[in-house]
C-alpha cells in the first residue's frame, strides 16, 4: 500500500520560482536545439543562411542609402537633422508595431495556451506566468526589431565613423527599448481580456486602426503634396518640418533616437554642453531607458498578478456565438461565383472560405498592409515631380508590382502553404468521404487564387491610376494587371505545391509551420519568383520607354520596337509563371496522392 | 478533504453550475456524473483553479481555491482529461519540473519517482521526448505527475478514456491504494462501470443542479429498482433534453480547444 503524504512543504519562493521557470526555458531550448542538429541540420542551416542574408542585404542597402546621402547632402547639420528625423520616425514605428504585436502575440501564448492551462493547475504565483510568457513575447517581438533595426544603425555608424562605444550600447539600448512598449501591450492586453473580454476583438481592431492611422499621418506627412520641387534642399526642410511629430521627447522611441545619436556623434551640433564627454549623454538616455524598461517589467508582473487569473476566467465565460453556414450573404455569393465548377469543389471551397472568414488573425493584416499600401499609391501622386521625373513612371509601376507580390508571397506562405499540412492532420474528415485527393488541392489552389487575385488587381490599377500609368500608357497598365495575374496565380501555386511537398503534419499552429523549413523555403522561391516575374517585363520595358515617356504619351499604339520589346518580356513572363505554375502543382499533387496520415 | 459551498457559475446567460455544496471527506472515492453539458468539466475546471465561482466557495484541504490558490495547489494532485505536456521535454524532465514546482527534495523526488516508475511501468520510455508518446503513455505520466507529491486530494477527469485493459486496471488498483492510504479522490467519468466498481458516493449532476448525492444503494432507494445497474439508474434520473453545452465544456464534454 502506498501512503498518501499530507503536503506541509514549504511554497517557493519568488527567486526559487525565476530559478525554476528559466531552468525550464534552458532545458526547452536546448533540446529544440539539439533535436535540430541531430534531425534537421539542413533546415536550421537554411535558416541561418537566409537570414544572414537578409540581414546583409538590409545592411548593404542601408549602407548604399547613407552614403548616397553623404556625397548628396554636403551639409553636415542638414544630414544630422535627416538621420535624426528617420530615426524618430523609424523607432516610433517600431514602438506602435512591437507594443501591438506583443500583445497580440500575449494573448495568444497566456489565454490560448495549454501550457498556460497546465501552469495555472500548479502552485506557482500568477504573475510567473505572465512573467514568463511575457518574456517570451519580448523575445519574439524583439528579434524583428534586432533583425531590421540592426543592419540599419551598424551602417549608419560605419558611415558618420562612430566610436568604438556606439557599438557596444546598440544592443543594450535595443533591448531596453524593446521591453518597454512589450510592456505596454502586455498590460493592455491583460485588462482588455479582465475587462472587456467580450469586445476584446473590437477593441484589437481599434488599436490596429489607431496604429494604421499613425501610419496614415506618416504616409501622409511623407507624401503629402510639397510646394518645392522632388529633393531640393527646401523640399527636404519642408519635409522634415512635416515629420517632426515623431519627436516627441516623452517617448521612448526619442530617447532610443537621441541616444544613440549622441553615441554615434561625440561632437554632433549643439547637443553636448562643452566639457561634457558625448557619451556620459548617451549612458544617461540609456539609463533612462532601462529604468524605465525595469519599471515596465514590474508593471506587467503587478497587473498580471491582479488580473490574469480573473481574466482568464473571465474570458472562458463568454457565450459561443451562434454559427449558421450558408446564411451570409458572402456564403450565397461564393455559391453563385462558383457554380460552374464540378461537384464537390464549391463546397469545399465554401468550408474553406468560412474557415478563412472566421479567423480574423488570418486577414486583418493583410488588411492593414494592403490598406496602406494602397492609401501610399493614391498619395504617391501628391509628388509634385517636374519633367525629368517622368522617367521613373514605368519603373515605380514594376516597383508596386513587386512590392504588391511580396505583400502576396507572405501571404501564401503565412496562410496558403500551412492549409495543406492543417487539412492533412484533418484528413479522416475528407479523406474518408468520397472526395478524390486532386480535388481537395485543386480547391485549396482556387481559394488561394480567389482570395489573393481582386486585391492585387485592384491595387495595382490604383497604383497605375494614381501615377497616371492608366491614362497615359493604357498598355502599361494592361501589362501590369496581367503580370499581376501571373504573379497571384505563380505564388499560388507555389504555395499549394510546397505545402503538399512539405507538410508539417504534427503542428497545429500555422504560424510555427510557416516558420517552419517548408515556410521558408516558400518565402524564398516566392521572392524569386517576383523578381523574375517582374524583371522579365520590366527591363525591356524600362529600356525602351524611360527614352521615350513623352512620345509615348501622345502616341497610341506605342511604336512597334518598344511594343516588341515589351509583349517579348511579357511573353517571357507568361512562359515563366505557367512553367512554375505548373510543376508546382505536379509535383504537390503528386506528394499529396502519396501523402501518408 | 474537498467543500463546496453554494458553488455556481455563470456564463452569460447560462448557468453551468447551480448552488453546488457537497463534501468529500478524507480516503473516500467519490464518482461525479453527468450528462455531456451538465456541469461536470466546469466544475472541476473551478476546483482546480482555472475557472473562478461566480458565486460559493471551495476548498481543498481546508485553503480555498481563489484566496489561497496555491496553498490549495500543493494539496492537489489533478489528472486532466486530455493531458498537456511539454513535448519538448522527456517524461523524466517534465517529472522533474513538477517536483521542483511542487518542492520535492531530491530525496523524496528520487523516492516517489521510483515507485510511481514502477506502478506506472515507465521506465520503458521516461527518457524520450513526450512528444513521442501515445495517449495512453501520456495518461500514464500525467497521472504519476498527479501524485509525485503526494496529494492529499486527486482531482481526476475521465481517467480511463484512451487507455488499454491492463492500464485502466492498473489506475483502478491505483486509486484504490490512494485512497486507502487517505487521498480524497474525486473522479469525473462517463464510464459508469467504472464509478459503480469503484465508488464510495456516487453525484449526478445535470444541467447545473445536483440531482443526486450518496452511495449506489442509497440511488437504488430512491429510484426504488434495487436490482438495477448504475447505468439504467443514471440514464433515467437524467431522462429528458441533453443540456446545450457551456462555453466552458464541449459537447463531448471535453475543455474547449484552443485554436
Amino acid at each position: 500500500m502506498i501512503a498518501a503524504a499530507s503536503n506541509e512543504r514549504p511554497l517557493l519562493t519568488h527567486s526559487q520560482e525565476s530559478r525554476l521557470f528559466w531552468g525550464l526555458r534552458r532545458r526547452i531550448l536546448h533540446r529544440l536545439v539539439a533535436q535540430a542538429l541531430a534531425t534537421a541540420r539542413f533546415r536550421l542551416l537554411v535558416v541561418i543562411c537566409l537570414t544572414v542574408l537578409f540581414w546583409g542585404s538590409m545592411f548593404l542597402i542601408f549602407l548604399s542609402g547613407f552614403q548616397e546621402m553623404v556625397a548628396a547632402i554636403s551639409h553636415a547639420t542638414m544630414r544630422f537633422q535627416i538621420v535624426q528625423t528617420i530615426n524618430n520616425i523609424f523607432f516610433l514605428s517600431m514602438l506602435v508595431m512591437l507594443a501591438v504585436s506583443s500583445a497580440i502575440i500575449l494573448y495568444s501564448n497566456l489565454y490560448r495556451n495549454d501550457e498556460v492551462t497546465f501552469l495555472l493547475t500548479q502552485p506557482v504565483r500568477p504573475q510567473r506566468i505572465v512573467v514568463y510568457k511575457f518574456e517570451e513575447a519580448v523575445l519574439f517581438s524583439g528579434w524583428g526589431f534586432l533583425l531590421l533595426g540592426s543592419p540599419m544603425l551598424i551602417a549608419y555608424g560605419l558611415v558618420a565613423e562612430s566610436p568604438w562605444y556606439y557599438y557596444v550600447l546598440l544592443l543594450p539600448f535595443m533591448m531596453a527599448f524593446v521591453a518597454i512598449p512589450a510592456a505596454c501591450g502586455a498590460v493592455v492586453c491583460m485588462l482588455v481580456v479582465r475587462f472587456l473580454p467580450a469586445v476584446r476583438v473590437q477593441t484589437f481592431v481599434v488599436v490596429a486602426g489607431l496604429a494604421v492611422l499613425l501610419g496614415l499621418l506618416l504616409v501622409r506627412a511623407l507624401c503629402g503634396e510639397t510646394s518645392y520641387e522632388l529633393m531640393t534642399p527646401q523640399w527636404i526642410q519642408e519635409i522634415l518640418q512635416r515629420l517632426r511629430f515623431g519627436e516627441q521627447r516623452l517617448l521612448p522611441s526619442w530617447w532610443l533616437a537621441t541616444g544613440l545619436l549622441e553615441a554615434a556623434h561625440p561632437h554632433s551640433p549643439g547637443s553636448t554642453p562643452s566639457g561634457v564627454p558625448a557619451w556620459h549623454e548617451s549612458i544617461g538616455f540609456l539609463s533612462v531607458l532601462t529604468s524605465n524598461a525595469l519599471l515596465s517589467y514590474l508593471a506587467v508582473s503587478w497587473v498580471g498578478r491582479w488580473v490574469f487569473v480573473p481574466g482568464y476566467s473571465r474570458l472562458s465565460q463568454l457565450e459561443v456565438p451562434q454559427r449558421r453556414g450558408g446564411s451570409s450573404w458572402l456564403d450565397a455569393g461564393l455559391r453563385g461565383l462558383t457554380r460552374w465548377l464540378p461537384h464537390p469543389m464549391p463546397l469545399l471551397l465554401a468550408k474553406d472560405m468560412r474557415l478563412f472568414r472566421r479567423d480574423p488573425v488570418q486577414w486583418l493584416q493583410f488588411l492593414i498592409f494592403f490598406g496602406l499600401l494602397g492609401f501610399c499609391f493614391l498619395n504617391l501622386r501628391r509628388f509634385h515631380y517636374g519633367d525629368g521625373m517622368t522617367q521613373w513612371m514605368t519603373m515605380i509601376g514594376f516597383l508596386h508590382l513587386a512590392m504588391v507580390g511580396l505583400i502576396l508571397s507572405t501571404f501564401t506562405t503565412r496562410f496558403i502553404f500551412p492549409m495543406i499540412s492543417l487539412e492533412g492532420r484533418r484528413f479522416w474528415i475528407l479523406g474518408t468521404l468520397p472526395v478524390s485527393r486532386r480535388d481537395i488541392l485543386w480547391s485549396k489552389f482556387l481559394f488561394a487564387c480567389m482570395v489573393s487575385l481582386v486585391p492585387c488587381s485592384v491595387l495595382i490599377l490604383l497604383g497605375d491610376l494614381a501615377w497616371q500609368i492608366a491614362q497615359r500608357t493604357p498598355l502599361l497598365a494592361v501589362v501590369h494587371q496581367v503580370s499581376c495575374l501571373v504573379l497571384c496565380i505563380g505564388l499560388c501555386a507555389i504555395a499549394v505545391g510546397l505545402g503538399a511537398l512539405l507538410p508539417n503534419l504534427r503542428e497545429t499552429s500555422p504560424s510555427k509551420i510557416a516558420a517552419g523549413f517548408g515556410g521558408t523555403l516558400n518565402l524564398v522561391l516566392s521572392a524569386m519568383y517576383i523578381l523574375a516575374t517582374v524583371g522579365l517585363v520590366a527591363v525591356p520595358c524600362y529600356a525602351g520607354f524611360d527614352r521615350a515617356w513623352e512620345d509615348m504619351s501622345r502616341q497610341w499604339p506605342i511604336a512597334d520596337a518598344q511594343s516588341l520589346r515589351l509583349m517579348s518580356g511579357l511573353l517571357a513572363s507568361l512562359i515563366l509563371g505557367a512553367t512554375v505554375t505548373y510543376l508546382s502543382l505536379r509535383m504537390g499533387f503528386r506528394a499529396f496522392e502519396k501523402l501518408e496520415v | 478533504m474537498i467543500e463546496m459551498d453554494c458553488v455556481s457559475r455563470v456564463f452569460g446567460p447560462t448557468v453551468a453550475v447551480r448552488d453546488l455544496s457537497l463534501r468529500v471527506v478524507q480516503g473516500e472515492i467519490f464518482a461525479f456524473l453527468g450528462p455531456n453539458g451538465a456541469g461536470k468539466t466546469t466544475t472541476i475546471k473551478m476546483m482546480v483553479g482555472l475557472l473562478s465561482p461566480s458565486s460559493g466557495n471551495i476548498c481543498l484541504g481546508g485553503f480555498d481555491v481563489v484566496r489561497q490558490s496555491r496553498q490549495a495547489k500543493a494539496r492537489m494532485g489533478y489528472v486532466p482529461d486530455q493531458p498537456q505536456l511539454y513535448d519538448k521535454l522527456s517524461g523524466r524532465e517534465f517529472l522533474q519540473f513538477v517536483a521542483d514546482v511542487h518542492g520535492l527534495s531530491p530525496g523524496d523526488l528520487q523516492e516517489s519517482l521510483g515507485r510511481l516508475m514502477r506502478v506506472f511501468d515507465l521506465g520503458r520510455f521516461l527518457d524520450q521526448l513526450t512528444e513521442s508518446y501515445s495517449h495512453g503513455m501520456k495518461q500514464r505520466l500525467a497521472f504519476a505527475a498527479a501524485f509525485l507529491h503526494r496529494p492529499s486530494i486527486a482531482i481526476v477527469d475521465e481517467p480511463m478514456v484512451g487507455l488499454d485493459p491492463r492500464s485502466v486496471r492498473l489506475v483502478k488498483d491505483f486509486l484504490r491504494d490512494q485512497a486507502a492510504a487517505g487521498t480524497t479522490i474525486f473522479m469525473s467519468t462517463h464510464t459508469l462501470s467504472v464509478a459503480e466498481e469503484m465508488a464510495d458516493r456516487i453525484g449526478v449532476i445535470h444541467q447545473g443542479r445536483l440531482l443526486f448525492l450518496g452511495t449506489l444503494n442509497e440511488l437504488r432507494q430512491r429510484m426504488s429498482q434495487n436490482d438495477s445497474s448504475l447505468e439504467q439508474l443514471f440514464l433515467q434520473l437524467t431522462d429528458g433534453d441533453e443540456a446545450a453545452p457551456t462555453p466552458g465544456e464541449s459537447p463531448a464534454g471535453k475543455s474547449r480547444e484552443t485554436p
